[in-house]
């Protein structure tokens, strides 16, 4: 493109009409001077400028083609283009708002789903050089499993940024739930350098300094923007307020801005000086149980890969780690950036099926806007006839076609950014209403709020709006300007150009999508009903679980528990963790579940034994030599035997629980077999029992109740928030799995709903339509002698095709998406309740959309069997 | 309709044309159609409904520019002229034919 033509090109952005002017400037001067030659000729100046004109051919077209001819002509065809698009919706706003609604819809819910993605993997937080930031993870091979297992403590910390040098710098955070003020609030205790590593300045006030780390110094707090609006409600007179945290006066000293969010997906409430909460006497936090998350800065000139060889030779040597004699100590450096890992495949594959759900509504949209613009360009193809005859090029008028849609398409962006706002805030309020009353407490702390839209949304948005222009589109533009332009011009709409076979098409597509969601709303309900139903394998009806988070406080709780009319017995059970079993006869290692439990747990759950005993009381600790197994571990150890009186090594990573720390491999002497636990309950079936007891700290407490189990729970929360403000009481019955599938359910119902009502009034549409335009051919078929049984039935039979078409597909689709499914590693994620070949879920979602496309049909059909053959054929 | 009793022009020589009539001074659109007809003996009749989008192409193409200036009936007209792209593609383009309508010579003489 030469310099000239580039300042055309402007020119012609910026003043259309100086271009459009000399090129009219220049043909008019050719056609005065041909004129002027025939005059010369010895012609009549009337003669001559016929003769001219004559010569010349149509003056519009050769300015069209010089437009095309260098290219300024798209920009003014453009703006030509939109004007006539305006012009079209003026003259049927009904349509376009249609089209605009539907896209809007479809669009709106596609988006949602890319909010969420966009929220939990793309969105950094607003940090200096978020890159660079690394979370320090550390293992030791175990099993066939290779995981984390090290759980850091203060002085890892220290001696991480003591002895190693891959960071320019490293702070230590720890996740805690302080109430403030008796509200229940998230914060992170964050080490004292933690907002200058990550370069961020408080929105009012300060953020935490170093000095703050100081054990004299006065105990701070700094707010996140999350926080301050819901605990203070955005009072801007906050700084400097005192106010109580664990029975002790902080002062605010600061609020972050609201884009910061502390490296997590959502904000805390508050963030406090990780050795101000150590050295608080109210919560002895130990050493042991209490973990950190280290987090560094990479040096700019080292690699990811530099680094985690240099922290694993620092790790290996260091004895904490290494409580496995032997093994390989593993470091991995995570990116730490405020989302997900993008290293989590597995995340990445979960927004699969989302996006084909919510994508298929807008494609089921995008179906429906196409037959409408299908059913425009029969009734507009006189109009684009005579545009044809004129001279304007199939490619002009597609174009032009196209350029309605795109404007119809970018308008639907602007109503789906509101859509989506409106269904994440209904979503997540709906959510918090379905689960379980003592799991809201806990989900509202995660501070869950429908994300404001950032560039990447928009640009979604934009991008989704071109992509569903060509979806809904582009066959209707093209069907629209294939045509026979003699008998169009006559005022006949051509049978062929009736575009029946793309309708077909369409039809088909949206009843196997609206088929697809609804097997899907049918699985998830039956899953929900089968979970609230199903027998979870242990005594969960009065079984309630206690957890105690200010361990100074354990022994009044347990004291007071233990004489509450309502509680039946105490029991305790450390968290699951894994380790490997070993077995000198037969030799065999196996890897297992571990856990360590008080001598009344067996009865709290009701496991039976199979063969041996339980934990006597005095066998309360590890040291005592004594393990209890499940029946599905003894019979792999000891086919023939009972397994009592063998012996068994375990080995066991560092615990994150204190109650069965310390000795890395034991000798044990099985006591026991008990049986196993259902597997409803998620626990694998080969575990270990260790002894401890309801004292050891980090113990959970199982209680059986007396009397109804909310009721009990009630109670005792009432009775013991006073000893410890953050102690939780939950139940076991699957109330969250029934909720989490009634969310999924509703959300599939939602999903389906939509794409049935869309196909349904797409159905009912298209057929009024077809019906109308063949009035005529039926009007003779009647005035000839058929029957209104065979209206009905030729009506009919032109939606058959594609309905059973759509349903076959529909259903095969799920089915094969379901064998796929099974065949991916996720299937072992997937509860057993959810049958997903389940027939009943099946068949009743066919024969609701059977029931649904049959309503949908026989009104068309019903109205032409009505048709006067007589009226019909006296119209033309 | 008159025009049709002349031959059309071969797809492509319009350009030749124009850049051949251009080598030797600038000339506005209706003075090309013209000196083509008249050096071609009446033969040759540009369709001045094509002359201009070839006009704009070849300017697009760098090959031609304009500048406005009055003409011979007192008022501007748009003038065309050969630029030194346009001189190498006239080279190009003239050997091409010359080299096409040999070899078609060539078959209608020996074939």
């Amino acid at each position: 493109m030469s310099l000239d033509d580039l300042k055309l090109r402007v020119q012609a952005l910026i003043s259309p009409r100086r271009v459009e002017r000399e090129l009219d400037e220049e043909l008019t001067f050719h056609l005065e001077r041909d004129t002027q030659r025939h005059i010369d000729n010895g012609l009549s100046a009337a003669e001559a400028r016929a003769r001219a004109r004559v010569r010349f051919g149509s003056v519009a077209l050769a300015a069209d083609q010089c437009r095309d001819a260098r290219g300024t002509g798209f920009v003014d065809g453009l703006a030509r283009d939109i004007l006539y698009a305006f012009r079209t919706f003026r003259r049927a706003p009904l349509a376009a708002l249609t089209i605009v609604a539907t896209v809007a819809l479809g669009l709106g819910l596609v988006a949602v789903v890319f909010m969420v993605y966009n929220v939990l993997l793309l969105r950094v937080d607003a940090v200096q050089s978020p890159g660079e930031l690394f979370a320090v993870a550390i293992g030791q091979r175990i099993g066939p499993d290779n995981e984390p297992t090290v759980v850091f403590a203060r002085r890892d910390y220290e001696a991480l940024r003591r002895e190693t040098s891959v960071f320019t710098d490293t702070f230590a955070m720890q996740g805690y739930a302080g109430p403030v003020e008796g509200r229940l609030a998230r914060s992170a205790l964050v080490t004292g350098n933690f907002f200058q590593m990550l370069g961020v300045q408080a929105a009012l006030g300060r953020a935490l300094l170093p000095e703050d780390e100081r054990s004299a110094a006065q105990p701070v707090i700094v707010l996140s923007g999350m926080g301050w609006r819901k605990l203070f409600r955005a009072d801007r007179t906050v700084i400097g307020r005192s106010v109580m945290i664990n029975a002790a006066p902080h002062e605010i000293v600061g609020v972050m801005p609201d884009d910061f969010r502390g490296l997590g997906i959502t904000p805390p409430d508050y963030w406090a000086p990780l050795a101000q909460f150590r050295d608080d006497p109210a919560r002895r936090v130990d050493e042991e149980i209490s973990s950190v998350e280290i987090i560094g800065r990479l040096k700019p000139a080292m690699s990811r890969e530099a680094a985690t060889a240099a922290l694993a030779l620092w790790a290996s040597r260091r004895s904490e780690f290494n409580t496995l004699p032997g093994r390989q100590t593993q470091v991995w450096l995570i990116p730490r950036q405020g989302t997900l890992s993008a290293d989590d495949i597995a995340t990445q594959l979960a927004f699969v099926p989302l996006f084909f759900a919510f994508g298929l509504i807008l494609m089921i949209g995008c179906a429906n806007v196409a037959n409408l613009l299908l059913a425009r360009g029969v009734s507009r193809q006189r109009e684009i006839g005579i545009r044809l005859s004129l001279g304007a090029s199939r490619r002009r008028i597609m174009r032009q076609l196209l350029t309605e849609s795109l404007l119809l398409a970018l308008a639907a962006a602007v109503g789906a950014l509101v859509v989506s706002q409106l269904f994440l805030e209904r979503a997540i309020s709906a959510a918090m209403t379905t689960i379980p009353p003592e799991f809201v407490q806990f989900v509202s702390m995660l501070n869950l709020a429908a994300p404001a839209a950032d560039w990447r949304v928009l640009t979604f948005l934009v991008a989704g709006a071109v992509v569903s222009t060509v979806f809904f589109g582009l066959a209707p533009a093209l069907q629209a300007t294939r045509l026979d332009l003699v008998r169009t011009m006559r005022g006949e709409v051509t049978r062929d150009a009736r575009p029946r076979r793309a309708r077909q098409t369409l039809i088909a597509v949206q009843v196997g999508a609206s088929a697809l969601l609804l097997i899907c709303a049918a699985i998830f309900l039956r899953g929900a009903f089968a979970a609230a139903t199903s027998d979870p394998g242990v005594r969960t009806s009065d079984t309630l679980r206690v957890s105690i988070e200010t361990e100074t406080r354990r022994a009044a709780i347990l004291q007071d528990l233990r004489t509450h009319p309502l509680v039946a017995i105490v029991s305790a059970s450390s968290r699951t963790t894994r380790g490997v079993v070993e077995t000198s006869v037969p030799p065999a290692r196996m890897p297992v579940d571990q856990l360590a439990v008080s001598s009344e747990y067996f009865t709290v759950f009701g496991l039976d034994f199979v063969s041996g005993r339980g934990f006597t009381p005095a066998e309360r600790t590890a040291e005592a030599g004594v393990v209890v197994v499940s029946q599905s571990l003894a019979r792999q150890l000891w086919p023939s035997g009972s397994g009592v009186g063998q012996v068994v090594r375990l080995d066991a990573p560092q615990s994150a629980s204190a109650a069965a720390s310390s000795l890395p491999a034991r000798t044990l002497t099985v006591i026991g077999v008990v049986r196993d636990v259902g597997s409803a309950s998620g626990t694998s079936s080969r575990s270990v029992y260790l002894p401890t007891g309801p004292e050891s700290p980090g113990t959970w407490l199982f209680l059986r109740v007396r009397g109804d189990l909310a009721q009990a729970r009630q109670a005792l929360l009432e009775r013991l928030t006073g000893l410890d403000p953050v102690f939780g009481v939950m139940t076991l019955t699957n109330g969250m799995q029934t909720a989490l599938l009634q969310i999924a359910f509703g959300l599939a119902v939602v999903l389906a709903g939509l794409a049935l009502v869309l196909t349904m009034s797409g159905l009912f549409s298209v057929l009024s339509y077809v019906v109308e335009q063949q009035a005529k051919e039926i009007g003779v078929r009647m005035a000839l002698g058929a029957a209104k049984k065979d209206v009905v039935r030729l009506v009919l039979s032109q939606s058959l095709r594609p309905i059973g078409l759509g349903l076959v597909a529909g259903g095969g689709i799920a089915a094969a998406l379901a064998i796929v499914l099974m065949a991916t590693p996720i299937a072992s994620e997937i509860p057993d309740i959810i049958r997903v070949f389940d027939p009943v879920a099946y068949a009743t979602s066919l024969l609701i959309i059977v029931t649904s496309c049959a309503i949908a049909v026989s009104v068309p059909a019903l109205r032409a069997a009505r048709i006067d053959p007589i009226a019909t054929l006296r119209r033309d | 309709m008159a025009r049709h009793t002349v031959p059309d022009l071969l797809p492509g020589t319009l350009d030749l044309l124009i850049l051949r009539t251009l080598q030797t001074g600038s000339l506005h659109g209706w003075a090309i159609s013209d000196r083509i007809q008249q050096i071609s003996q009446d033969v040759l009749q540009v369709n001045q409904g094509s002359l201009y989008p070839a006009l704009h192409r070849l300017e697009h193409h760098g090959w031609i520019e304009a500048e406005w200036a009055v003409s011979e009936l007192g008022r501007r007209a748009k003038y065309y002229r050969l630029t030194v792209t346009g001189r190498r593609q006239l080279a190009i383009e003239t050997s091409e034919w010359e080299r096409m309508s040999m070899a078609i010579g060539r078959v209608l003489k020996l074939a």
